[in-house]
């Protein structure tokens, strides 16, 4: 009889379906997976150490780069979290356009997400369909923070500067004449609002457009349905948050549940599945951007018809005004400290989280007093759900495995940090 | 929801009575200490109580409290602070952030590792699966080991990685780094030629210095 | 006549060169080796709007045995780069390699990390480097073209 031996294979960490660098050791019993052992840290970086010895606005573009493909969201969770240890008070128009942003960034991720998975999973067309969209929303990235997608917006106390009247238009070249480009720009005439409201009201067609190529797709059906179900308790036992958990049937959303910035002012339904599986998981997914864009839709109206500050008053942690800054003493000399040392957080320790696109991410601060933090946990929304692949992949055929990887939205800035 | 945590606390100092060490109220998060050999216990019935039922680990972090509380930074790294300046007796920590979706609540729980040598706790993984790579981190980051892990091994880290980075005495920039050995036709490490350099200096002022 | 009187320049080989070159850089096809945050503006470069097929360098290839060129966008750290050079040394001749964001350029945002590898030339030798924190997809597509002109100086028949 000779001896049956499972075959370990190594998905290796360059690869187009790992979702970055992900090295995974699959123990294989013909097209079975037996066990399955992520491998991570290809990505590790150290960014919690790196903030240890940064001041706290320093740390505000390593949030960006953790989940790279929602970045406003891990900024968001940061500023909430000195915000909060520090007690500062943060004007009403920056929560509208905190939220605003971050309800963008949802829509940002779940496109990439879409666009991702489906490559993975064959649907090469859902790639470029959604890019597409997302190049309008990198511009709007661009216009608010001159960066398309690391935008270091947020600031402890509010956001960097207001929304901007204008957007930078189209110009005439050799490969594009002056009537295409006037096509091109008719969307540009306006404020950065209008824009987004024109933005807004493409959009649900173009979910529409995605939902036709998947939904009820036989193959998109054969390869997600009944693959990787959990159920409400082994998911919640896991520590899965956000569309993981919401797949699986648990009513849980911390924009509903635990309300912060404006969220509860808005109007918006959480969508929930039923069975935890693939298929469900990308329902709700596709369902959140469209209820992403009713709140834009919100937010544009409010902001339109309340102007204001958009960053505290207070220049212990906010910088002043440049003409003031130029013309009295005490705003010279808060612009001093604040760029030469940077802000004094009181002693303490705070978690906070906010409803990531992939799930709960928070934030752990534990300051003692001075410039820069003492520790700075980051809870990343991917880590334990990569941590369940195994017991997710458990009996599922390779092809899965990919399946799996997808649904669970893994990005490897946030999991390695 | 303040009343809320007032009764959780309430509930909590009447259920673990002998076994807190400290509850804290502040900013709205409730903080519990306690001790490492009731860890097991009072976590499982934290889990399993319904007047607290918090069914997700959301979080297990370690903390090296060593340079707590000082400004003084040596090439890189925080130096512990002296014998008679700490402000907290042990030097390694797990937090453990609970969250209750039945109640909507949520808990911060504080456990000091004993020996600041050879720091070890008890796992959680019975109680809540989803502390294995959590506990895995904390044991590669700082050297906290996790007693009835049953896969306790680097997760972070490279994979000849000597050393906790992120204790405070580890320096940022490490003590090593890696480039291509043409003659060796391979991936070599090298002592570390960067030079640490602290652009803002970490400072401590008096109290209520951001106070606005 | 010896062989080196055939591999002067002359006006056969200087247009077999041209030819070559501009094969070459007509159909430089990308790996896929997308490590960080970068890895998104190298898929934007890549879309409809600034399509890198247009150039001819829009066949990404998973295995660097099919392709002759890497963009290393994103961190590379210590525990990556023994993979780094293990594809590299999979490449299969004439290959280039694209340095892309600052992090790939010289440990950028993470240098002082003890993880991090100060800038993928420490692994692999790099024709282009772009800065960027990241490059944006237009200065990617600036960098291919910027390679497919190194490429064009180069002259493989006469030397």
């Amino acid at each position: 009889m000779p001896e049956i031996k499972n075959y370990t294979m190594n998905f290796g960490p360059q690869h187009p379906a790992a979702h970055g660098v992900l090295r995974l050791v699959l123990e294989l019993d013909g097209e079975v997976v037996e066990r399955a052992d992520p491998h991570v840290g290809l990505l590790h970086r150290a960014t919690e150490k790196l903030a240890e010895h940064k001041t706290f606005l320093q740390s505000v573009p390593y949030m960006d780069r953790l989940d790279y493909v929602s970045m406003m969201c891990n900024e968001h969770a940061y500023v909430k979290a000195v915000e909060k240890l520090a007690g500062i008070e943060v004007p009403i128009r920056a929560q509208y356009i905190r939220v605003m942003f971050d309800e963008i960034t949802r829509i940002l991720n779940h496109l990439l997400w879409l666009g991702a998975a489906g490559i993975d999973l064959g649907a090469m067309t859902m790639f470029f369909y959604t890019f597409r969209e997302r190049e309008d929303l990198f511009d709007v990235y661009e216009a608010v923070s001159g960066a398309r997608m690391h935008a270091a917006y947020y600031r402890p106390g509010g956001v960097y500067r207001d929304l901007p009247d204008s957007l930078p238009q189209y110009e005439a070249s050799k490969i594009h004449n002056a009537a295409a480009v006037k096509r091109l720009n008719e969307n540009r005439q306006g404020s950065l609002l209008d824009f987004l409201e024109d933005f807004c009201n493409r959009f649900p067609a173009n979910v529409d457009e995605y939902e036709t190529l998947l939904t009820d797709n036989r193959i998109w059906k054969q390869r997600t349905v009944g693959i990787g179900v959990v159920s409400p308790e082994r998911a919640l036992a896991l520590g899965f948050t956000g569309p993981m958990l919401r797949g699986s049937g648990v009513v849980w959303d911390l924009r509903k549940k635990q309300p912060y910035a404006v969220y509860d002012r808005l109007d918006f339904d959480i969508p929930v599945g039923t069975e935890g599986d693939c298929y469900d998981r990308y329902l709700v997914r596709v369902e959140e951007m469209r209820q992403s864009n009713r709140i834009i839709k919100q937010c544009i109206t409010w902001l339109r018809n309340n102007p204001g500050p958009v960053i505290t008053e207070s220049h212990k942690f906010a910088p002043p005004r440049r003409e003031a800054m130029k013309q009295n003493m005490e705003e010279l000399i808060h612009h001093f400290k604040l760029f030469t040392e940077g802000m004094h957080v009181p002693a303490g320790e705070v978690y906070s989280a906010v409803e990531h696109p992939k799930g709960e991410f928070g934030i752990y601060l534990v300051s003692d007093g001075a410039n820069k933090p003492y520790r700075m946990k980051i809870r990343a929304a991917g880590f334990p759900h990569l941590a369940s692949l195994n017991e997710m992949t458990r009996g599922h055929m390779l092809a899965d495995v990919v399946a799996i990887i997808g649904t669970q939205d893994i990005v490897f800035g946030e999991i390695d940090r | 929801m303040s009343e809320e945590l007032k009764l959780l606390g309430e509930n909590l100092k009447e259920e673990f009575a002998d076994k807190v060490i400290s509850l804290e109220n502040k900013l709205g998060e409730l903080t519990l200490v306690i001790d490492v050999n009731d860890t097991p216990g009072v976590l499982k019935s934290l889990r399993d109580d319904p007047k607290f039922h918090f069914e997700q680990l959301v979080d297990v972090c370690g903390v090296d409290y060593s340079a707590y509380g000082s400004d003084v930074s040596e090439e890189g790294s925080y130096p512990a602070n002296d014998a008679d300046n700490r402000p907290f007796k042990y030097r390694f920590a797990a937090v453990y952030h609970l969250l209750s979706v039945e109640h909507n609540f949520r808990l911060r729980v504080r456990v000091f590792a004993k020996d600041d040598a050879m720091p070890t706790l008890h796992s959680v993984i019975d109680v809540w699966p989803s502390a294995n790579w959590f506990e895995r981190e904390a044991f590669d980051l700082f050297g906290i080991i996790f007693l009835g892990h049953p896969d306790l091994r680097r997760l972070l880290t490279d994979y000849g990685f000597v050393g906790n980075p992120f204790r405070k005495d580890f320096p940022l920039s490490g003590h090593v780094e890696m480039r291509y050995d043409a003659e060796q036709r391979r991936v070599v490490y090298q002592p570390v030629t960067v030079e640490p350099r602290e652009v803002t200096p970490r400072i401590i002022r008096e109290e209520n210095y951001s106070r606005h | 006549m010896g062989i080196e009187g055939i591999l002067e320049k002359g006006f056969v080989t200087t247009s077999l060169d041209t030819v070559i070159n501009y094969s070459r850089t007509g159909s430089l096809w990308p790996m896929t080796f997308g490590l960080a945050c970068c890895a998104v503006e190298m898929m934007h470069v890549s879309m409809p709007r600034y399509d890198l097929d247009r150039f001819g360098a829009g066949a990404y290839r998973p295995s660097p045995r099919q392709s002759d060129l890497m963009f290393v966008a994103g961190t590379l750290c210590n525990k990556m780069a023994p993979a780094l050079r293990k594809v590299y040394d999979q490449m299969a001749e004439p290959r280039y390699v694209i340095s892309m964001g600052s992090c790939a350029n010289g440990g950028g945002y993470y240098h002082y990390s003890y993880s991090v590898v100060r800038g993928c030339d420490r692994i692999i030798p790099v024709d282009i480097y772009v800065p960027g924190c990241p490059p944006t997809a237009e200065a990617l597509l600036f960098a291919v073209i910027q390679l497919q002109r190194k490429i064009n100086r180069t002259n493989t028949i006469a030397r």
